[in-house]
C-alpha cells in the first residue's frame, strides 16, 4: 500500500521530536511506516540540532530562569521534550510551551529556588511586551469630559510573591536571593522606549489598571485632579491607553 | 557580440540582533537580505528597523516560513502577508527553500529534504504557481543543505531543481555552501551538479561557513550548516564556478551565530568581492557595483 507523503511527514516530525531520537534511547528501534530506509543515524542527527535550535530560542528569550534551573535543567528539558513537542517556529511560542509546561510541573514539584516561577513569567512576560505591535492610538487632553482610558493592550501586570526585579537589574549571577514580599508589577514599553520596562506598582494603582480592562469613561473613576496627574503618569509609562 | 552584466552586488543577511552594527556599516555592502517572517512576527520595533532601511540601501527579501514542500495546500493568508512585505520593501525578488518544515501537529522549524521524485516536482509545481499568482515579483527556490535521503529519490538534486524551475520559470537561489556541505556529507561531486543546472537559472547566490560535527552514533563527521563560521575556501572555489556560468543579481553572505564577530563578516564580504573582481576579465562589468547610499 502506498503511503501518502503527508502522513509519512508526519510520522517523521513525530519521530524527529521524540525523546528517544533526541536523546538516543530507542536508537534501534525500527522506524515508523513509511520511514524504512532512511539512515537512522543521519535522522538522530536531524533531532539533536532541531532539537538544540528550539532550546536555543527557548533559553534566549528565558536566560534567567534556565541559569536558575542550575542542575535540574537536563532532567527538566528532557520532560519537556517529552511532554511539549514543537509545534510553532517562534522563538515566543517556544518559549510559552516552556512557561506553561513549567507551571504545570510547579503543581507537583514546588520552584527550585522557590522564586523561579516569579523570575519566568517576568521573562514571559517582557519577551511577549517586546514583539507585540503597538497600538496606534491618539492620545488626547486627559482632563477632557470625552476622555476615556483602558489599560493598555501591551501592558502585562503580575503579581509576584517574591522581589524579583534586582535580578532583572543585577542579573542572577551574583549572590543575591530575592526578597520574599508580595509584589505587584506591570511590564509595559514606556511612550518614548522601544524597549520593555519593569515597574512596581502599588496596590491599589495595580487594582485600578485590573480594573480597566475595557474602555472607561473619565468621568466613571471619581473627580480627584490626582487622578488626572495619575493618568498621564500611567500613560507615560506605556500602562495606560487614553481614548475619546 | 559580448553582453555586459554588472557585476552581482554582494551584501548580508539583515540580522536584528547586530542591527546597529549593519545600520553603521552600510558602505560595506550593496544590499541586505531581509528575511521576511522577522518583519511578520518579531514585533513593531524589529519591522521598523527593517522598513527604515528601504531606500538607504537595496533589498532582497526571503523566507523561512512557506514550507511549500509540506503536503498540505499552502497557507494562502501567509502568502499575501509575504506579499505586502515584499512590496513594502521593494524587493526585487522572493526566495524560500525547496523543503518542509512542518507537518500537522509539528513544527521543526528546521529545513528538511523532498523525496526527490517526479511525482512530489509535479505537487511542488502546482504551489509554485500558486505562490507566482499572489507575490508580484520573481519567486526564487533556494537548495537546502540535508542530512539524510528518502529512500525514493531517482532524481539527482539538479534533475529535480531544473524540472521545478523549467515548469514554472522559477530562478534559483544557488546556496553554495550548501551545495557544498551536501556534496561532502553524501559523496557526490558539486560541479557535476553545478554543469547539470542550465545557464542563467542562478538569480541569487548564498554562501556561509559551517563547522564539522561529530557524534558518536555517525560513521564520520557531517559538515553542518550552522552559519556560524568564515566561508571555507572550497565553498568559495565552487562561487567561482558559478560565476562563470551564471550572472547572478546577489551574492549575499549568511551567518546567524558568532554574529558579533564583525572583522570575520567584514573579511567574507572583501573575500567575497575579491572572487567577483578575479572574474572582472570575464563576464562582469565591475565598475558598476556601487556603494549603498547612506544620504537618507
Amino acid at each position: 500500500m502506498t503511503i501518502r507523503l503527508l502522513e509519512r511527514q508526519i510520522n517523521l516530525l513525530e519521530y524527529l521530536t521524540s525523546v528517544g531520537a533526541i536523546f538516543g534511547d530507542d536508537a534501534n528501534r525500527p522506524l515508523k511506516q513509511g520511514l524504512q530506509g532512511i539512515d537512522q543515524a543521519s535522522l538522530r542527527l536531524e533531532a539533536c540540532f532541531s532539537h538544540e535550535k528550539r532550546m536555543e530560542k527557548i533559553v534566549a528569550t528565558l536566560p534567567r530562569t534556565f541559569q536558575l534551573l542550575k542542575d535540574d535543567r537536563p532532567g527538566i528539558v528532557r520532560e519537556f521534550v517529552e511532554a511539549c513537542p514543537s509545534v510553532d517556529i517562534r522563538r515566543i511560542e517556544n518559549a510559552r510551551q516552556f512557561h506553561g509546561f513549567m507551571c504545570t510541573r510547579w503543581q507537583a514539584h514546588p520552584p527550585e529556588p522557590p522564586y523561579l516561577r516569579d523570575v519566568a513569567s517576568c521573562e514571559l512576560a517582557i519577551a511577549s511586551v517586546r514583539i507585540r505591535d503597538k497600538a496606534q492610538t491618539s492620545q488626547p487632553a486627559i482632563s477632557g469630559q470625552g476622555a476615556r482610558f483602558r489599560r493598555h493592550p501591551d501592558a502585562v501586570l503580575l503579581r509576584c510573591a517574591y522581589d524579583i526585579r534586582p535580578l532583572f537589574e543585577r542579573g542572577v549571577d551574583t549572590d543575591d536571593v530575592a526578597e520574599r514580599r508580595d509584589v505587584t508589577l506591570a511590564i509595559a514599553v514606556p511612550s518614548r522606549s522601544d524597549q520593555p520596562a519593569i515597574f512596581e506598582l502599588s496596590p491599589p494603582v495595580f487594582a485600578l489598571l485590573e480594573e480597566l480592562s475595557s474602555w472607561t469613561d473619565r468621568a466613571g473613576l471619581g473627580s480627584q485632579a490626582e487622578l488626572d496627574e495619575l493618568m498621564v503618569d500611567l500613560a507615560k509609562h506605556g500602562l495606560l491607553e487614553v481614548g475619546s | 557580440m559580448t553582453h555586459f552584466k554588472p557585476a552581482p552586488a554582494v551584501g548580508i543577511g539583515y540580522r536584528s540582533a547586530i542591527g546597529d552594527w549593519t545600520r553603521d556599516n552600510l558602505a560595506h555592502f550593496d544590499l541586505l537580505e531581509i528575511t521576511v517572517d522577522h518583519c511578520m512576527s518579531s514585533g513593531d520595533s524589529v519591522a521598523s528597523a527593517i522598513f527604515d532601511l528601504v531606500g538607504r540601501i537595496p533589498l532582497t527579501a526571503h523566507g523561512i516560513g512557506l514550507s511549500i514542500g509540506t503536503d498540505v495546500p499552502l497557507d494562502l493568508a501567509y502568502l499575501d502577508k509575504v506579499a505586502a512585505v515584499v512590496e513594502r520593501l521593494q524587493a526585487p525578488a522572493y526566495s524560500e527553500h525547496l523543503a518542509f518544515t512542518r507537518a500537522p501537529g509539528r513544527d521543526l522549524a528546521n529545513l528538511l529534504p523532498l523525496p526527490r521524485t517526479e511525482a512530489v516536482a509535479e505537487a511542488i509545481i502546482a504551489k509554485v504557481r500558486i505562490v507566482q499568482s499572489r507575490i508580484s515579483v520573481p519567486f526564487l527556490l533556494e537548495n537546502i543543505s540535508y542530512l539524510f535521503e528518502w529512500p525514493e529519490s531517482d532524481l539527482t538534486d539538479a534533475e529535480f531543481l531544473n524540472l521545478i524551475c523549467r515548469e514554472t520559470g522559477a530562478g534559483l537561489l544557488l546556496d553554495v555552501e550548501n551545495l557544498y556541505l551536501n556534496a561532502h556529507n553524501h559523496g557526490f561531486d558539486p560541479c557535476a551538479f553545478l554543469d547539470d543546472v542550465p545557464a542563467g537559472i542562478v538569480k541569487e547566490v548564498h554562501v556561509a561557513g559551517g563547522v564539522a560535527v561529530r557524534k558518536d552514533f555517525l560513521a564520520r563527521p557531517f559538515l553542518a550548516d550552522s552559519h556560524s563560521h568564515p566561508v571555507p575556501d572550497a565553498a568559495l572555489d565552487l562561487l567561482d564556478r558559478v560565476l562563470t556560468r551564471h550572472a547572478p543579481d546577489t551574492v549575499v553572505l549568511e551567518r546567524d551565530d558568532r554574529l558579533h564577530e564583525f572583522g570575520e563578516i567584514l573579511d567574507d564580504v572583501r573575500r567575497i568581492r575579491s572572487r567577483i573582481a578575479a572574474l572582472s576579465e570575464g563576464p562582469y562589468d565591475n565598475s558598476l557595483v556601487g556603494a549603498a547610499d547612506q544620504s537618507a
